[in-house]
């Protein structure tokens, strides 16, 4: 495994069974994550080199909540994953010496952007938004210093509203698992929700592995949806990795912006 | 300060908005604007719009809010310096890219941070003041306590959405219209797939995540105690008419609280006005607490269409008036007119002529020009039919 790997970890049992040194384990912070069911508590986390992953969008009570937890951040915590700027903001204002890396979800499309936050940061993880051409533009241009989203079910979309609890209470449904939601085309999308607010993820899972020419600073690997035992082998490459998960997301077809641009 | 901030998709709408009572109007250029499918400006609109805001002592700001991809940085530098010099009074932007372009040059913009950018607390607004943002578009999410917190720490103009259409997502974290449709959502190019119906597991019933409108008017006195300054109104796609009536009630309002004279009385007639204006219903969202089923529709778009607005007043002068039509009106109809600066004024319509001054019994075409004899209602007045009778609510 010659690539540097950022696994955000989504099962309690797969940093044990990974113990491969290129790999940086990220943890979706209880409390401070969405679209994770399962999320890990600051005493959870016992691997050395651990790092945070926070991708709520916080709110003033949150971040009141955060300033406390990174005040007291156990030693083994070496860098934090996050969306919200407001993270970034602490962690300055309290001179926290931690790895910075971050994910604005969406956001990051180019490379003067990303070039400003590297101001700021020490890596910042490239939208999936782009083509494969994008961001090979802003690879050259910034140095190795971001990281690529290489694997794993894609978040297109994050709302603060409690989708399916509504619905639930709406129809007078049970709490039943309630995972998939289907668009009249019969395309399926997963759905997670917390007390957070409510995530839909691609409904196949993407792979950007071995696609790209210029040096980065590794790949951000989304394991959500995988057992632990799948997660090793496409980490080890598996030969059939591209047999087996073909879905390219947008990296292969530019958006477009007005209607009249479309091809037909 | 308190600021009554209107969309405008054009020049038109921008000339109706500030005349109805807007200090302000926020509008988008050809590019790098969130309403990619609007009329929006060309660079000698964008100078005219200008002008005459500022003849009005009103403000207009300018959407550079997409998120960028390479290829669109190539002309941003210009284009930025150009609206500078057109002496527009902000930007609104979400792109870190545009806040360094303004600030490396030297570019002489104030900048507001779009709601784009999600900001719901006081570090976040903290991290963008930093870096030369002089005013904050809160996220639609933000609760009371959430703007009060910002405000007291931040000391940043706050501005926030009062009325119109909601997005399920956070702003700016959605691209189901670019997985569904290769539409950009964060390039303007929202095909709005929130609003599409879904099967969800295996349940019988349509999963939905429509959401109903926004609408703050019972909040309006609270949200200027917490020190909210600007007032925004959703809404660069909409109509003249719609532009005239949400900013009309929101400006009545806002006076009436401002001058202490504000009834629940006043906000009850108000939201019959906008909600039927809409077409859908609006609420407040999420600032005294989180919405639930009540806030969303279930069955698909709710709206209910209606052919409200008749007209517009394009002339005025010796007793009568000419009225470009919108929809079907006939001698016998009782009708509204509302404008700028007066009070709605009823009117049962006794005669219609044509251009050439013969009589009609019907206006059936819209976009025809017919006079009718009316007193007291000037250009740019909008003539409604008649719904609500004030004087049962007032």
């Amino acid at each position: 495994m010659e690539n540097n790997y950022y696994v955000i970890v989504t099962t309690k049992t797969l940093s044990e069974k990974l113990k491969e040194s290129n790999i940086t384990f990220l943890f979706p912070l209880e409390g401070f994550s969405v679209g994770y069911p399962t999320t890990f508590k600051l005493e959870e986390i016992t691997c050395r080199n651990a790092y945070l992953f926070i991708n709520r969008i916080l709110d003033h009570n949150s971040i009141l909540q955060l300033e406390e937890i990174l005040a007291n951040l156990p030693s083994n915590i070496k860098g934090i994953m996050f969306d919200d700027l407001g993270v970034l903001y602490l962690l300055k204002k309290m001179k926290k010496k931690i790895e910075t890396i971050l994910f604005l979800n969406h956001f990051n499309c180019n490379y003067l952007s990303i070039q400003s936050f590297l101001d700021e940061v020490d890596s910042v993880v490239i939208s999936t938004d782009i083509t494969r051409k994008e961001t090979e533009e802003i690879l050259k241009k910034t140095k190795s210093r971001c990281i690529v989203y290489g694997f794993g079910y894609i978040s297109i979309m994050y709302s603060r509203r409690l989708l399916i609890t509504n619905y639930n209470h709406h129809f007078k449904l049970n709490a039943s698992r309630k995972n998939i939601i289907t668009n009249d085309l019969g395309k399926n999308f997963r759905i997670i929700e917390n007390e957070y607010g409510t995530v839909i993820y691609t409904g196949e899972a993407y792979n950007g592995l071995r696609k790209y020419k210029n040096t980065m600073k590794g790949y951000l690997i989304n394991t959500l949806f995988f057992t632990d035992e799948e997660v090793i082998k496409i980490l080890r490459q598996d030969s059939k990795l591209d047999e087996l998960y073909p879905y390219r997301y947008l990296s292969e077809e530019e958006t477009i912006v007005r209607v009249k641009e479309r091809n037909i | 300060m308190i600021e009554l901030l209107a969309p405008a998709g054009n020049l038109e709408r921008l000339k109706i908005a500030l005349l109805y009572g807007a200090d302000a109007v926020y509008i988008g250029g050809y590019e790098y604007s969130l309403r990619a499918n609007a009329i929006n400006f060309s660079q000698k609109e964008l100078e005219e719009a200008v002008i005459f805001a500022h003849k009005l002592h009103k403000k207009v700001y300018v959407t550079v809010n997409i998120v960028f991809h390479n290829k669109d940085l190539e002309h941003l530098k210009e284009y930025l310096k150009s609206l500078s010099q057109m002496r527009v009074d902000a930007v609104i932007v979400s792109d870190i890219a545009v806040i360094k372009t303004i600030t490396d040059n030297n570019i002489p913009l104030e900048i507001h941070l779009s709601t784009q950018a999600s900001t719901l607390n006081y570090a976040s607004a903290l991290f963008y003041k930093n870096l030369g943002v002089k005013r904050v578009v809160l996220a639609r999410e933000a609760s009371k306590e959430d703007i009060k917190d910002i405000k007291v720490k931040t000391g940043l103009d706050i501005e926030c959405f009062i009325s119109g259409a909601m997005c399920t997502s956070f702003s700016g974290k959605c691209v189901l219209s670019n997985v569904m449709t290769n539409r950009d959502s964060n390039r303007g190019g929202c095909a709005q797939i929130c609003r599409w119906m879904f099967k969800i597991s295996d349940e019988e019933e349509i999963f939905s995540m429509t959401p109903k409108d926004l609408n703050m008017s019972t909040f309006l006195e609270e949200m200027i105690d917490i020190g909210v300054n600007s007032f925004k109104i959703e809404g660069r796609m909409r109509s003249i008419y719609y532009i005239a009536t949400v900013v009309y009630e929101y400006r009545r309002l806002l006076d009436k609280i401002m001058s202490h004279t504000l009834d629940v009385k006043d906000i009850v007639y108000s939201n019959l006005i906008i909600n039927r204006c809409a077409n859908r219903e609006s609420v407040p969202q999420f600032f005294h607490k989180m919405p639930t089923d009540e806030e969303q529709y279930y069955l698909g778009r709710e709206e209910v269409s209606n052919q409200d607005f008749l007209g517009v007043v394009l002339e005025e002068g010796n007793g009568e008036i000419l009225v470009e039509e919108r929809n079907y009106f006939k001698v016998g109809d009782v009708v509204e007119f509302f404008g700028p600066n007066m009070e709605p004024k009823t009117v049962k319509i006794d005669n219609i002529y044509d251009e050439y001054k013969n009589k009609l019994e019907i206006a059936r075409h819209p976009g025809m020009h017919v006079y009718l004899k009316v007193q007291g209602v000037s250009k740019f007045c909008m003539m409604r039919l008649k719904v609500f009778d004030k004087n049962n609510y007032l």
